[in-house]
Formats: C-alpha cells, structure tokens, sequence
C-alpha cells in the first residue's frame, strides 16, 4: 500500500500543506500573484486538490484550496501517484527525472508552474513539520 | 562516480554522409507520399530540390510543400501548416530547415495526429501514441532539433516562447548530409555552432548528466575545436559535415541531460530582446563557464581537453575568441539589450526551465552579475 490509505488521509495531509501554504506570509502572495488554477490529479488514492489563486480567496488566506472533483478550468494539470506527491513536498524528487520517466505529466504552460519552483521551498520544511504536529510522524522521510 | 540512476534515450535513428538526400527514398522504403516542411529561402536557394527531386524520381510523390515557416516559429504558422497537411494525403513528413522548420513539423505532426489545437498541448507528457512518421534533414549545424523531444513554438500574441516536450515529439530519421548547408551564410553558421557548443558544454556540466551524455557532449566538443573556423570561413564540405554530426551528438546529449544558466540567460534574451538565440549563447557561455567553474572545475578542464587545449581557464579564453572569430558581437550591449533591461533579463532567467539543471545555483542576483560582465 501507499503513504496515504484513502483520499481523506490524502487531503488532511498534503490538502493541510496547501491550505498551511495559502496562510504563510511568503509562499501565499508569491503563488497569489501567479493567479494560476493549478490541479493536481492524484491515483493510489485517487483524489484531487485544485490551487485556485485566480478567484477570490478566503479571509486570511492568499488563495483557494479545493479537495475533489470541481468545475474550474485549470491552466495546468499535475498527474501523479500520491506517493510521487509526497515524496516530492519534502524536496526529495529528482523533478527532471521524475518528468522524463512520465512519473509526473504535466498539461498547460509549464513555464508557469516551473516560475512558482523557487517561491515553494518554504514547503519542503513546512511539510514535515506539519505531519508532526497532526501526529502523523511515521509518514515523515527521513 | 557512477550515478546511482541513469536514464538515457536517443529514438531518432540517424543516418549521415555526404549526398546522403539523394538516397532518402531508399531509407524511406514502403512510403509512397510525402509532404515537405520547408522555409522559402530554402527553396529558393535549390535546397529543398537536392531532397525531393530525388524522391521523386525513386517514384515517392511529394504532395506538397509548406514553405510558410518564419525564423521563429509561430503558433499561427503550426495551425496553418497542419490545415495545409490535413488537406493532402500523406504518410510522411519532411522537415528541410533549422530549428524552426524541424520543430514546426514536429508540432504539425502533433496536431494533426491528435486533432487538438497546439495550445491544447503544452506541458510534458500529454501524448499519449505515437505520432506520425516524421523525417528531419537540417540545413544548419546548431539546434539539435533533429534528434530531440522538444520544439519551441512563439505565441504571437503574448510573445512567450510556448515549449512542448514528448518522446513522440522525436523525428524517426534524421538524415546528416553537408550538402544541405553548402548555402549557410559564415554569421549563422558561427551563431549556430556556438549554440551546438553551448549544448556540448552544458550537457556536460548539467546536474542530469550521465555517462552516456558525457561521451556524446565531449565528441561534440571534439569536433567543434576541429571543424567550426574552417566551417565559416572555407566552408568546405568536410568541415561542414563534421560540425553537424558535432550538432547532433551535442542535441542527443542535451535532449537528456539539458542544459544551464547559458541557455536561460540566452531565452531571456531571445523572448525580451530579440537576441538570436545562437549569438546570446556566444557571447554568455564564457561567463557561464566562469561561474560553474566555482563548483565543476574538473569538468571545465575535461571540456577544455576535448577542445584541444590544456585546461578550464584556457578553454574559457578559446570559446571567447572563436565566438570572436566567427564574426559574432561579444558584449550584450551590441544586440540591443539595454542596460536597464538586465535586471528583468536576470529575474526572467532565473525562473527559466533550463536554469535547474545547472551544476551551480543561479539565483536572479548571480545572474544579475554574469549580465552585467557580458555587457
Ligand atoms: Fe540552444
């Protein structure tokens, strides 16, 4: 089995990264200012999380996180294992080879998702930080 | 050290020797219709006649030729290449041309192959199937297009440079043939075999290369030292064949490997102001070179070995003057990149694609500093 044993393990997990994300004081404006929808498609569990910094997002937060299925047109889409996912949130995917071996797809410009790469390093510390706090310490790599 | 992961691919099969396009028929065995993708100068100057006379006297037809293709190719200009091509019965294509041809036919065959529109179709990965069969013959000795999984296309209306990366994207064929750059005026030949450099040498310097990449980016380096003076200034036919057998090593090893600082600085440039991509290449590589030495110092040596001199600072110095001697600009400030401009040049090139596969990190600072010696 994977890291994550349902969709639900998978939102509170990596949708609690994102939504710690679109509160932080450096990473929210930067991806706020890219006014991207960005989707991530995710199998093993199957789910879905969708970055909505085009709409207006919630009071203190500089954009939208979106758990499951919705209507928004994203301008690119991430595929992915959620293993994959994981993996890559605490800094640890080689991205080219993970791109070249078609363990990622990317669909739209990805010259804008690449652009947002520098601007999400915060992430990488933050993730397992926050697995820790949600006692979730046995999903940390080491 | 061995990587502990290595993954290298080339699909193209290759064939190259001089004359080689009079037997295209004979590689292209079991195919009755083609269908040319060319430029109008090519056909002005007989170039794409040395290709399809010979096919079709072996009895291959040629329904057509599209030869609509701008030095930087245009979304526009793929739509209209692949109405002209859905219009016509063939089974394959043929791309005669630099870059902008090879990569316009190869995102013409996408779009016919999936029925999208190719701004559907941006991102890694997104083709599914094989495409069409697709046939390059380039006509310059610099892009590697010929053998790689890329094509660059510019949208008009915003001006980016769209990129579009698959394995389905690779030509099947590629053929090498000198005779195809007999015209190739001695400035685009030097901008073009400096921008085969740049691919050798950031290849090699590139954090995503293997041993496989290495040996192809060293023979390239090889044959460079060896063949670009005579190539731009005898233009004889020996020289002319080394330096594209020297692009094609230099595109297989960088369509794994990829590059560095040299090209994201270089797109900077080309997308803001214009910079041919070739003399952006030559005149930043040296710096380039500066910079990664900090950290790949016995690289840059190596490099400098394969070119025929004794180390990395020698070398630095023999890429400036043979950039200078091809009759190239060596300052930013000579093509039209104003100085107030550097800054958005640098901030552009750090979040440039090619940027994260470079031995050193280069933050927009770092290559803040580079432009500002380049100029
Ligand atoms: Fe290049």
């Amino acid at each position: 089995m994977g890291v994550f044993k349902d969709a639900a393990e998978l939102y509170e997990c990596i949708g609690g990264l994102f939504r710690r994300g679109a509160e932080h004081p450096e990473m929210g404006p930067k991806i706020r200012a890219s006014k991207l929808i960005i989707k991530f498609q995710y199998t093993n569990p199957e789910a879905q999380l969708t970055i909505d910094a085009k709409n207006p997002p919630p009071e203190g937060m500089y954009f939208n996180v979106i758990e499951g299925e919705n209507d928004l047109q994203a301008d690119v889409t991430m595929s992915m294992e959620a293993d994959v996912a994981h993996k890559f949130w605490f800094g640890k995917l080689n991205l080219v080879m993970a791109l070249n071996r078609g363990m990622m797809r990317a669909k739209g410009p990805i010259a804008a998702i690449l652009k947002l790469l520098p601007s999400i390093k915060p992430a990488y510390e933050l993730y397992p930080q926050y697995l820790r706090e949600i006692g979730k310490e046995d999903k940390i790599m080491g | 050290m061995l990587p502990s992961f290595v993954d290298f691919t080339m699909r193209t099969r290759l064939v190259a020797g001089p004359g080689l396009v009079r037997e295209l028929a004979t590689e292209l065995a079991g195919y009755e219709r083609v269908l040319v993708i060319s430029d109008a100068q090519l056909v002005k100057l007989g170039l794409v006649r040395e290709v399809t006379e010979p096919l079709e006297a072996a009895g291959v037809d040629v329904v057509g030729v599209f030869s609509d293709v701008p030095p930087n190719s245009e979304v526009e200009v793929v739509m209209a290449g692949a109405g002209f091509a859905r219009a016509r019965q063939y089974d394959a294509l043929v791309a005669v041309g630099g870059g902008s041809v090879i990569d316009t036919a190869k995102a013409i065959n996408m779009v016919v192959a999936t029925g999208q529109h190719l701004l559907d179709l941006q991102g890694l990965g997104v083709l599914d199937e094989p495409l069409g069969t697709l046939v390059a013959i380039p006509t310059t000795a610099g892009t590697g297009s010929e053998v790689t999984s890329h094509a660059v296309i510019k949208d008009a209306g915003t001006s980016a440079k769209l990129t579009f990366t698959s394995p389905h994207l690779a030509p099947d064929l590629a053929v090498i043939d000198p005779v195809m750059t007999r015209d190739l005026p001695p400035k685009l030949a030097a901008s073009t075999g400096m921008d085969a450099l740049t691919h050798a040498v950031e290849a090699y310097l590139s954090t995503n290369a293997n041993p496989f990449t290495d040996a192809l980016a060293l023979e390239a380096t090889r044959l460079i030292a060896q063949n670009f003076r005579r190539a731009v200034r005898e233009r004889d036919e020996e020289s002319r064949y080394g330096m594209l057998v020297a692009s094609s090593l230099a595109g297989a090893a960088f369509n794994v490997a990829l590059v560095g600082c040299v090209h994201a600085m270089a797109h900077a440039c080309g997308g803001l102001y214009d910079v041919p991509h070739g003399v952006a290449n030559a005149i930043l590589l040296p710096w380039g070179l500066e910079f990664n030495r900090e950290v790949a110092a016995e690289r840059v040596d190596e490099l400098g070995r394969a070119f025929g001199v004794e180390d990395g600072r020698q070398f630095i110095e023999a890429v400036s003057s043979l950039a200078a001697e091809g009759g190239l600009p060596t300052r930013l400030s000579e093509v039209g990149v104003p100085r107030e401009g550097l800054e958005a040049v640098a901030e552009a090139a750090a979040v440039d694609g090619a940027v994260f596969t470079n031995p050193r990190e280069a933050g927009a600072e770092d290559l803040l500093k580079l432009l500002e010696r380049a100029f």
